[in-house]
């Protein structure tokens, strides 16, 4: 009954694109054009709560390994705070800016989950790389949100903050093997297996 | 700088050998299943070649006696097979253990029944039942559960109107905290079985597969919805905060009470002999109104009398009204229980069951005095309108609070304690306890196993 794990690779890799392509447009054309329709402003927030919420089923059905649980269950919750305290932000129930510091904070503890998550060396395989790539995005790029904190209207802090995301969709998409799909690209991959 | 890019390019471009470590895709005989003839062997299918290890399989009768032959690797060594020698009727145990490709150890266990049923697998060969450490972590999530329910209850059904924002904001925080502290507390309590069923050491246990414990067994069961539940409540409760419905605290409270169900229907009252709907439900009312009680109290004393000063006599005196109504409940449906638990009255000091049932009815006597002043000396003061029992209420409700949530505790270790089985003399199983046989699948109290590099 469990979708393939390619398929919920995918499935949070859209959910990222979509949430990056949103900071994008508001990175581009600038916080007051981008918020002219109300709604706008909760789509990006409202999209990290729901990647967090939907990343629960994730942890509780693919229980093959311990470690993968935990990490797992680190992503939901990070996930829920971050898009919470922004989703606060927008709507004036918390009004400290100090609150973006949430989505730092969930950028350093989801890249530490990557990073103890993975344990084999970055060229073992391809999802090695990629998750070291990921974990080590996300803990570098906690330094954009922080810089939010500081410079909120900052272009090129808000283009950094979307291109984060966008970054972590493309390795996300890439992480998974191709085989349920396109076959396998190189017999160096394995016996395929779906 | 062109050859990192490089690099990276052709990582991505390459297939991954496979999704991470090995995992388990289908046994033989199946997790759990009953077989009505003897296997001639165990065969395990990886999605990946794995490599055989020293002892990879090992499959043990109820006695801890080995039935396997040293396994063998098969199909492109994505198969290891265990040959077995003919056996009897029983329940069997199969621990495993496997070098995957990425070079970690993957490890796990399951049951299976050779003519009679199989033992989930927290009850295989070697699982030695709850521990100290589970008696409290299971007393944390009791206290998560009241903080969220009795935070509701008493938010929706005490208070009724608007808290000031001060108020509000605390009440929020206290229970969000609990529903997340309860996803939380969940995790490690379900990992502590776990590790109890696989008998590994932490580090090995990291790549443990929990899928027979998480899809096999109640308690797995239980932790699947209730994580779940759990997580949508705190969805729930944070969308209430952030848009003021409060119609959404109540979809939050219902399902408060609904989760509280989980508890009842993976322990003693649904899983132990002589187990009905009766009693099931028997437990979840005494479960739910003794959380809206203690939470209740909580949210009393920390948000209500200090922070909603226009509130706290209506909201005193109302709550006074609910905790007749959940003591009693409290009450009838624990006094049902016991008796259905404890059929002889000596069961009382006879059993350890009975010892931990005394404790908590000491302390439940403790926090029903401590109530009934409130009852019969506090109410009639305020509501006669006595300004000076208002102000030192908050640390007398915090004061029965505290007791509450002391019988929180010993019903944690009543939980995790086996009533002796019906219609058998409590002697008579204490006896047999100490033999090596019952104690594999009766009594859940079992040797540890455990070594450094694991069975």
């Amino acid at each position: 009954m469990q979708p393939p794990a390619e398929h919920v690779h995918w499935l949070f890799a859209t959910g990222f694109l979509i949430l990056g392509l949103c900071l994008l447009g508001e990175a581009i054309v600038g916080p007051d054009v981008w918020r002219t329709r109300a709604w706008r402003a909760y789509l990006w927030p409202g999209i990290a709560f729901t990647l967090g919420v939907l990343m629960f089923p994730v942890m509780t059905f693919f229980t093959n390994s311990t470690i993968h649980m935990l990490a797992h269950g680190a992503w939901a919750q990070a996930l829920m705070f971050a898009g919470a305290a922004e989703l606060g932000l927008v709507r004036g129930k918390l009004t400290s800016p100090w609150w973006r510091l949430a989505m730092a904070f969930a950028f350093l503890v989801s890249g530490t989950a990557f990073l103890v998550h993975e344990q084999n060396a970055w060229f073992f395989q391809r999802s090695s790389f990629l998750h070291h790539l990921m974990g080590w995005t996300l803990v570098i790029g906690a330094a954009v949100p922080l810089a939010r904190c500081v410079r909120p209207r900052s272009t090129a802090f808000g283009g950094a903050f979307a291109a984060t995301f966008l970054l972590i969709a493309v390795m996300l998409y890439c992480d998974r093997d191709l085989a349920p799909i396109f076959g396998h690209l190189s017999p160096l991959a394995g016996v395929q297996h779906r | 700088m062109r050859r990192l890019a490089v690099v990276a390019l052709l990582a991505l471009a390459f297939p991954a050998a496979a999704s991470a470590h090995a995992t388990l895709e289908h046994a033989t005989p199946g997790f759990q299943q009953r077989v009505e003839t003897s296997p001639r062997a165990v065969v395990l299918g990886f999605d990946q070649r794995v490599t055989v290890l020293p002892g990879t399989i090992r499959v043990v009768d109820a006695l801890g006696r080995l039935v396997s032959a040293p396994a063998h690797p098969e199909l492109s060594g994505r198969h290891v097979v265990a040959p077995l020698h003919r056996l009897a009727r029983g329940p069997y145990t199969v621990r495993w253990h496997v070098l995957a490709g990425d070079g970690h150890v993957v490890s796990g266990v399951y049951t299976f029944g050779f003519g009679v049923a199989a033992p989930p697998p927290t009850e295989a060969y070697g699982a030695s039942g709850p521990t100290r450490s589970e008696h409290v972590v299971r007393w944390l999530y009791f206290l998560a559960l009241a903080l969220v329910t009795g935070g509701l209850g008493c938010r929706l059904l005490v208070v009724r109107g608007v808290l000031p924002p001060r108020a509000e904001k605390r009440f929020f925080l206290l229970t969000g905290f609990g529903a997340l502290a309860a996803i939380d507390i969940g995790i490690i309590g379900f990992i502590l079985r776990a590790e109890d069923a696989l008998q590994l050491p932490f580090a090995r246990l990291l790549y443990g597969d929990l899928t027979p414990i998480a899809n096999g067994t109640r308690v797995g069961t239980a932790f699947v919805a209730m994580t779940l539940g759990f997580a949508f409540l705190a969805a729930l409760l944070f969308l209430a905060w952030l848009t003021d419905r409060t119609a959404l605290l109540w979809g939050a409270f219902a399902l408060a009470l609904l989760l509280t169900s989980g508890l009842s229907l993976s322990g003693h009252s649904a899983a132990d002999a002589g187990s009905s709907w009766k009693s099931e439900l028997a437990d979840w009312v005494h479960l739910s109104a003794a959380s809206i009680w203690i939470g209740g109290l909580v949210q009393l004393a920390v948000v209500v009398l200090p922070l909603a000063p226009e509130l706290r006599r209506a909201s005193f005196l109302r709550f006074s009204s609910l905790a007749t109504v959940l003591v009693a409940l409290v009450l009838a449906a624990g006094t049902y229980l016991s008796i259905l638990r404890l059929p002889h009255v000596h069961d009382l000091w006879t059993t350890r069951y009975g010892h931990v049932l005394l404790v908590k009815l000491g302390l439940v006597a403790l926090a029903l005095a401590w109530g009934a002043f409130h009852r019969l000396v506090a109410v009639p003061r305020v509501a006669a309108g006595g300004e000076g029992s208002l102000a030192s209420l908050p640390r007398s409700v915090l004061g029965e609070s505290i007791a509450g949530m002391a019988v929180l505790l010993a019903a944690a270790v009543l939980v995790d304690s086996k009533p002796p089985p019906r219609g058998v003399p409590a002697q008579t199983v204490a006896r047999k306890a100490s033999t090596l046989a019952t104690k594999t699948f009766v009594s859940g109290r079992t040797p540890r196993l455990r070594t450094a590099a694991g069975p």
